[in-house]
């Protein structure tokens, strides 16, 4: 009995190994056309994920906008002689001086090639971005990476899964009137109701409002990768979780249960 | 009673030191819980007698304290949903790491720990040992005298009765204290030649209840610094905690002394 016993929970402990292995990422192919970046630009209550083909082996942070505006229409403007950002997706600030809305402002995070991030230690306009880098915006407040916002775990083969250039749906913001030239003027760039599901659901977070619940939980970057055309993620605990409620669940019966032999 | 008792001390003190570690470097609220069934499970597989189990439960009221004033805290500035989740999630990391010590007093004798230090350490040891010892040794000093109030028909209403409750406690830790470095000075501790009556080795039990959080603790540290896994949900926006399935294994890996079969330590 107590030998089926310690299997039992030998097993449950050794359940989380078996599964990640099961969830292993399935590698996506990277493009094979030209170099690309990927930009996110986390709004608070949307993330955007653009894949970004580089005219040129590597471009400035703030190029990377501009050509995300060619492409995929997000709108965006720039302040400080075109070397701050202003605002982008139609949230910010109107006009030249990006910090009016101080304290909540455009934070700049690089991605660190495993799907995290860093915070820039330098400006947009002198930050180079190459083939396969990451670069991550977020609205909100505090003056650090220990205290700014930070965009959610991506990497660029899930934003990039697709080989051909132009961009897939799922991940475009597809604006209405964004202005692509980078003026302020256009408005938001709003996502037609179509694309909306899924835009915004790539935080893991019940609050934002455009998070489809009806989303099985999963990693969401594992998930995308092997889904191929699938950028976004969804909003969910992740399936180690229930794993650990599982693993501690059967701890805590087995204390419970080895408490009550030795008869106390 | 318990085979557990004779494993080695240094077996527990490298458990309870990377059990900690894997808590330090993590704010996730799912490895944390793990840890907190493992100690659990590893206080109910391997604890030793009263009253020395019982420090057990008096850490874990403490670290379920700790959790709520380091919560309390934020509302003495400004308060929002991301900074009182983040202090919470601070608090349970500082609780977590009271109950694994909760744990580590539970399943060994404090005074055992004394006997490995080297002799020109021995005081600070000692020190050390008594320290270790505080919890277990008033919660008995709280019980003798409460009985002593009660033997003399003193009404004891919990919080009239704590001045008079205060001095005995506080002068019953003292005597025990100095009793205990007397007897440990008379019986030749500390000085010249010791002999050990049932040494403890390091059987192939207590080197995996050594290993286990040793292994556990350097995947954490890889995680933390390989910065391969999130080990700080993100709380300004909310957002669900990650869970990798690695460090979850990892984390479940201190259990396994709780699981070694017992007798055959």
């Amino acid at each position: 009995m107590p030998r089926l016993r310690t299997l039992l929970v030998g097993l449950a402990l050794a359940a989380p190994t078996f599964t990640s292995v099961l969830a292993a990422p399935v590698p996506a192919c990277a493009g094979e056309t030209g170099p690309r970046g990927a930009l996110v630009v986390d709004t608070g209550p949307r993330v955007l994920r653009l894949c970004v083909a580089l005219d040129a082996a590597s471009v400035s942070g703030i190029h990377l906008i501009e050509l995300a505006g060619r492409q995929h229409g997000l709108q965006h403007s720039f302040g400080f002689g075109g070397q701050a950002v202003c605002s982008l997706a139609g949230v910010g600030v109107d006009g030249g001086d990006c910090f009016g809305e101080y304290p909540e402002y455009w934070g700049y995070w690089r991605g660190d090639g495993r799907g995290g991030w860093t915070w820039a230690s330098s400006g947009a306009g002198s930050a180079t971005v190459g083939d396969g880098d990451v670069d991550g915006w977020v609205w909100g407040t505090g003056d650090s990476g220990a205290t700014h916002g930070r965009p959610p775990r991506t990497r660029i083969d899930t934003v990039c899964a697709t080989p051909e250039p132009d961009p897939e749906p799922s991940s475009e913001p597809s604006p209405t009137n964004g202005g692509a030239n980078g003026s302020n003027g256009g408005g938001p760039a709003e996502p037609s109701p179509a694309d909306r599901p899924a835009d915004g659901k790539e935080r893991k977070d019940p609050d934002r409002p455009e998070s489809s619940p009806s989303e099985a939980p999963g990693d969401a970057d594992l998930r995308a990768a092997s889904g191929g055309s699938l950028a976004a993620s969804s909003s969910g605990p992740p399936p180690a979780l229930y794993l650990a409620l599982v693993a501690a669940g059967a701890l805590v019966v087995g204390g419970r249960i080895r408490l009550r032999r030795r008869g106390s | 009673m318990s085979a557990h008792r004779a494993l080695h001390p240094g077996a527990w003190i490298a458990w309870a030191t990377g059990t900690a570690a894997c808590a330090f470097v993590t704010t996730d609220p799912v490895y944390l819980l793990v840890l907190w069934a493992v100690s659990w499970f590893v206080y109910a597989a391997c604890r030793v007698p009263e009253p020395t189990a019982r420090s057990f439960r008096i850490f874990l009221v403490a670290g379920v304290v700790t959790l709520l004033v380091r919560t309390a805290l934020v509302f003495l500035g400004t308060v929002t949903v991301s900074n009182t989740v983040a202090a919470a999630l601070e608090g349970l990391r500082l609780a977590t790491i009271l109950v694994i010590f909760g744990t580590f007093n539970a399943v060994t004798d404090p005074f055992g720990v004394v006997r490995l230090a080297p002799r020109r350490f021995h005081e600070p040891a000692l020190a050390a040992a008594l320290a270790l010892s505080i919890a277990p040794r008033t919660v008995t000093s709280v019980q003798r005298v409460r009985e002593a109030q009660r033997l003399r028909g003193i009404r004891v209403s919990p919080l009239r009765s704590l001045p008079a409750l205060a001095v005995p406690v506080l002068e019953n830790g003292m005597e025990d204290a100095l009793t205990l470095a007397e007897s440990m000075d008379a019986r030749g501790h500390g000085r010249g030649r010791r002999t050990r009556y049932r040494p403890q080795g390091w059987t192939p039990a207590a080197v995996v209840t050594a290993a286990a959080p040793a292994l556990a603790a350097a995947a954490f540290f890889w995680a933390a610094f390989g910065d391969w896994a999130e080990l700080h949900p993100p709380t300004s926006p909310l957002g669900w905690p990650d869970a990798d399935g690695w460090l979850v294994a990892a984390a479940l890996l201190p259990a396994l002394p709780g699981l070694l079969p017992r007798g055959e330590r």
